[in-house]
């Protein structure tokens, strides 16, 4: 008990940004990634990103290192499970809303249904929240679901607290941010990590009130035991405790079942001890999405009432 | 004073753990081990390019079918490859044909040092595999706009191609379907972070090298 005391109250200072004495956390820092190779291409994905909000209406967007990139990269053909989780937010959230919606919503969802035929394809038993989904129609619902994927191979949570600080949350106003980063961050220790991704969540809820935000645990890595896992599993720990006092936030281990009994990670998971397979992906899709699935079901009263 | 001593791109070396989880010495042990009981016609070695390639749909419908196996290390620059074949990736299988894709990430090295590299790699496979053929892939531009790496790259491939022209079980082969558009861009649509391949710009670059393979192999038998 004395030990949880003293952690929680290491990791405030932390999160609050001074730790004991006058240092800020150095993960809770903003920093923009230096162009060492010499073909910019952080920043001119940077670039990309903050182009894409001008446009998109995310419903969706997901924001990390390469664990969120290479998800897009699995996409359609190959990663069944979260096509179904997208495309089941993407049925749901366009489905039709009280006239107290956001008026500039309503006409881009009108084209958009117009265009879709995914009222074909897809029955919703909103008293049961039964979803009965066509597969053969997955590639063309996915493509009008508008989630972004802001991820980044390499970004620690400086650099994305720097990316959503300049631009990458202009004009976007999604229902759910899914942050996973902070494998990355082999300088720090795993309080500062924990206070970094804090940071963010904390960002994302100032700057998008209606956002619900979710943190991804940490994932093991490495085909053994060793002090990276032990760093991240201390990092997710802290994360349970403190991302609850962000209203809007909450976390999500997807880690479970990748170490197997013998403390072994299987390249069938991850090719490399540390980035996932499809099969990887296809692991955490369905965590992902029953999470996903419970925040929208939570859904406010005035749509409620317009849902018969 | 050997060719090998000057240029650190042709000096074995493995990759040292500074991340803390041992996963690049893990996976060349795997790929030893793995190799014991596998009889490859065809071996696909070298960095994030050829290891992102298995596992992607692509590779099981084109690759997989002509017995391929795969030794790719995100991050591999040739003095890394150079190690993991001299340290037993090479010791238990005997494929027809070897196909070499790296020297990108070998920031730091002049384009004549990583060409020094690369062939440095195709010797070794002619002294350990005698009667395999050994098809180098281009290197691929990068950055969304001209920058002084794709100069790098290109200057690379074009020593290398010098290199080869007078040897039998070598030969270079250009993957490149054009990814650098007419205003000097690449797409993110084809390189989705302007190095890496999406499954879309490995389908164009692809069919190339199953063209080029299958050809060779009809040819070994």
């Amino acid at each position: 008990m004395d030990i949880a005391i003293t952690l929680c109250v290491n990791v405030y200072c932390v999160v609050s940004d001074r730790m004991s004495g006058d240092e800020m956390n150095p993960a809770a820092v903003a920093q923009a990634v230096v162009d060492v190779q010499g073909d910019d291409r952080w920043m001119s994905q940077h670039t990309r990103f903050v182009l894409e909000c001008k446009d998109a209406e995310p419903e969706v967007l997901f924001i990390g290192d390469s664990m969120v990139q290479l998800m897009q990269q699995y996409e359609v053909r190959e990663h069944g499970h979260l096509c179904v989780l997208l495309c089941l937010l993407c049925c749901w959230v366009r489905h039709p809303k009280s006239p107290a919606a956001d008026p500039r919503t309503i006409v881009t969802r009108g084209r958009e249904c117009t265009d879709v035929p995914y009222k074909r394809a897809i029955s919703v038993d909103h008293a049961s929240c039964q979803f009965n989904l066509h597969f053969k129609v997955w590639r063309e619902l996915f493509s009008p679901l508008h989630a972004l994927n802001f991820g980044i191979g390499g970004d620690t949570t400086c650099n994305v607290l720097w990316r959503l600080q300049n631009g990458e949350l202009d004009n976007i106003w999604p229902k759910v941010a899914v942050v996973w980063v902070g494998t990355n961050n082999y300088e720090h220790s795993a309080e500062q990590v924990a206070g970094g991704i804090f940071a963010i969540a904390q960002l994302l809820t100032s700057r998008l009130p209606k956002t619900k935000v979710v943190v991804l645990g940490l994932l093991a890595r490495g085909e053994r035991p060793n002090p990276l896992r032990e760093k991240n599993a201390a990092v997710n720990g802290l994360l349970r405790s403190l991302l609850p006092q962000l209203g809007q936030a909450q976390f999500l281990d997807v880690g479970e079942g990748f170490v197997h009994s013998d403390g072994t990670i299987s390249t069938r998971d991850m090719f490399d001890f540390l980035h996932l397979t499809s099969a990887g992906y296809r692991a955490i899709a369905k965590p992902l999405s029953d999470l996903l699935l419970q925040i929208l079901e939570e859904t406010p009263e005035e749509r409620r009432a317009s849902l018969v | 004073m050997s060719a090998e001593d000057s240029n650190p791109a042709a000096t074995p070396t493995p990759c040292v753990d500074t991340q803390g989880d041992g996963r690049w010495m893990s996976l060349h042990n795997h790929f030893v081990s793995n190799s014991k009981d596998k009889e490859p016609d065809v071996l696909f070695v070298g960095d994030s390019l050829v290891q992102l390639l298995h596992q992607f749909e692509v590779w099981r419908e084109l690759f997989s079918p002509l017995h391929a196996l795969n030794f790719g290390v995100g991050g591999d620059a040739t003095q890394h490859v150079l190690w993991r074949l001299s340290n037993g990736e090479l010791a238990h299988i005997s494929p027809k044909v070897v196909v070499l894709w790296v020297g990108t990430n070998n920031h730091g090295h002049t384009a004549e040092q990583t060409c020094g590299g690369i062939m440095a790699i195709v010797q070794l496979i002619k002294d350990k595999l005698p009667n395999a053929q050994t098809v180098i892939l281009g290197l691929l531009p990068r950055g969304k706009m001209p920058n002084p790496l794709r100069d790098r790259n290109a200057r690379v491939n074009k020593l290398v191609q010098e290199a080869v022209s007078s040897l039998p079980h070598a030969s270079l082969l250009n993957v490149d379907p054009g990814f650098v558009h007419s205003d000097g861009s690449i797409s993110h649509q084809d390189l989705y972070d302007y190095l890496h391949l999406t499954p879309q710009g490995y389908q164009a670059v692809c069919q190339t090298i199953h063209t080029h393979l299958k050809g060779l192999l009809e040819k070994t038998g």
